[in-house]
């Protein structure tokens, strides 16, 4: 029980020393800079949560960025177990996607923005070019490591490749389709608060390049300060989710000794 | 053995197709949007090679190389001291994983808005971005340091700095690879990110100007070389990992046959 407090108490003291290091920081070496002292921005962000546009703007990137994610997963698994099915397609477009894999979705932010113009298209777009690759590569890696011997008794007994497609090769990858959305939920709210900072699009990432361009800086920093939050619900959200939906396979099941 | 062979084959083949594909697709593109690969490629050669290979180019990666030293220096550093000492993880775990959070990219305008649009910006930006991914592994990879090595360097009663130095960075080292490559690519990412925000040189800037302005075989080009640089960054760091743990690959091999 000890044990449990004592870090937790350090960990509270750590926060507030950050902050006391931030008050510091604004009122004695940056004092008049562009850097507003921690009670300002966080009386910013008290103000913040009382106007309807920031919920509306909290919303919109939220939404773009699930919807965006659930579209690359949907489409990603289904391109993935085709490709992951069929060795001579795997082999063909495994240069292509090895390729594209380290590109970052920015890079296309100029083609993206000029065609679909500042638009909650353009940010839907953005965060499914983002996402969905990581998660085709993942979900052809996890059909490679299905069980042969899992998949050739699924056949003696009969069954056809629809259905051994849908009850072994598919429950066989979903670990490897589990580790890429947890490493792709938190990106698609990068991405979309990217297509807003950037692009122009919807949501709180053009929130803060308003609050950036107007030089409204205890905005800005709320904004990023509810972005931090937001990142960690994203996170923590996504490794229970792994965690529930996936309890029952080998690698997440506690060992019983 | 002849499979093989079709299989390679197959993967080398269709990215010259693709390739071949859009250059017939597009030969007489009358679409403002897509314009031919032929003039893509002329702009390309007329705008990197090399009338701003040194204004712009060598400009970008430098910034690149800078932040990113920085972040996975200090990310290695920090993150010994968060692993080993009880009272720097407690005190701070929750500020580490706050920050983290945040995304990368929303760092830029706050360092905007502190020091301005210059080259300082820009690195500063990076190596912040960029130190996160570095610093979690690094700490995640010496926690789970095997306890037998612990035991065993105890036995033999090596000094602190032999325990640093030859046990705990060879058994973490793979884990603060992986580290350092997300790193790269959050560091990548933020070069861009920070040259769109407002600046008027490096790649990312021009490739932006390029789009508003409506020149998109220049604006192509940009993403073209953009696309290269973050494919051929990711392709130099893989190919120094395998060089440096070698030895891990090695002994995994062991350990499994």
């Amino acid at each position: 029980m000890k044990t449990q407090i004592k870090p937790a108490a350090v960990g509270a003291l750590g926060i507030a020393g950050a902050l006391l290091l931030w008050q510091f920081v604004a009122t004695g070496p940056m004092n008049g800079s562009a850097l507003p002292t921690p009670g300002h921005a966080i009386a910013e962000l008290a103000a913040l949560l009382t106007t309807g546009t920031f919920w509306a703007n909290l919303a919109d990137t939220i939404l773009i960025a699930l919807g965006g994610l659930a579209i690359s997963a949907v489409a990603g698994v289904a391109a993935g177990l085709l490709i992951g099915s069929f060795g001579p397609v795997r082999y063909a477009t495994m240069a292509v996607l090895e390729f594209l894999k380290p590109i970052p979705p920015i890079v296309v932010l100029p083609l993206v923005v000029l065609v679909l113009g500042p638009t909650a298209q353009m940010s839907w777009v953005l965060v499914v070019i983002g996402c969905a690759l990581p998660i085709v590569m993942q979900t052809v890696a996890g059909v490679h490591d299905t069980d042969p011997v899992a998949r050739d008794t699924a056949r003696s007994y009969g069954m056809g490749h629809a259905e051994i497609l849908l009850r072994v090769t598919l429950p066989g990858a979903m670990p490897f389709i589990g580790t890429a959305m947890r490493v792709a939920a938190p990106a698609a709210l990068v991405v979309a608060v990217v297509a807003g900072l950037l692009g122009g699009g919807p949501g709180l990432g053009q929130s803060i390049y308003q609050a950036q361009a107007a030089g409204d800086f205890p905005v800005l920093y709320a904004l990023v300060l509810v972005l931090g939050l937001l990142g960690l619900v994203f996170q923590g959200a996504t490794r229970l989710a792994e965690r529930r939906l996936l309890h029952w396979h080998e690698s997440y099941r506690e060992v019983v000794l | 053995m002849k499979r093989k062979a079709l299989n390679w084959s197959l993967g080398i083949a269709t990215p010259v197709l693709l390739v071949a594909a859009w250059w017939a697709a597009s030969a007489n593109s009358m679409n403002t949007f897509f314009p031919p690969l032929s003039a893509i490629m002329i702009r390309f050669r007329q705008l990197w090679l090399f009338d701003h290979f040194g204004s712009d180019i060598l400009l970008s990666l430098r910034n690149l190389l800078l932040g990113y030293a920085v972040a996975t220096v200090a990310g290695v550093v920090i993150g010994f001291v968060t692993a080993l000492v009880p009272v720097a993880r407690w005190a701070l775990d929750p500020v580490i994983h706050f920050l983290r959070g945040i995304p990368p990219v929303a760092l830029v305008p706050i360092f905007i808005s502190l020091i301005g649009f210059g080259i300082e910006m820009r690195v500063a930006s990076i190596a912040l971005a960029a130190l996160f991914p570095t610093l979690i592994a690094t700490v995640d990879g010496i926690r789970s340091v095997d306890t037998t090595l612990k035991d065993v360097s105890s036995v033999y009663r090596l000094t602190r700095g032999e325990k640093l130095a030859q046990v705990y960075l060879p058994a973490a080292g793979p884990q603060i690879a992986s580290g350092m490559q997300v790193s790269l690519q959050v560091a990548f990412i933020v070069m861009i990110a920070s040259e769109m925000l407002g600046s008027s040189e490096g790649i990312g800037a021009m490739t932006l100007l390029a789009q508003q302005s409506f020149m998109i075989p220049d604006m192509w080009a940009g993403i073209l070389l953009l696309g290269v640089i973050g494919f051929g960054a990711n392709l130099v760091f893989e190919l120094l990992k395998n060089r440096i743990l070698a030895w891990h690959a090695g002994s995994r091999r062991l350990a499994n046959s």
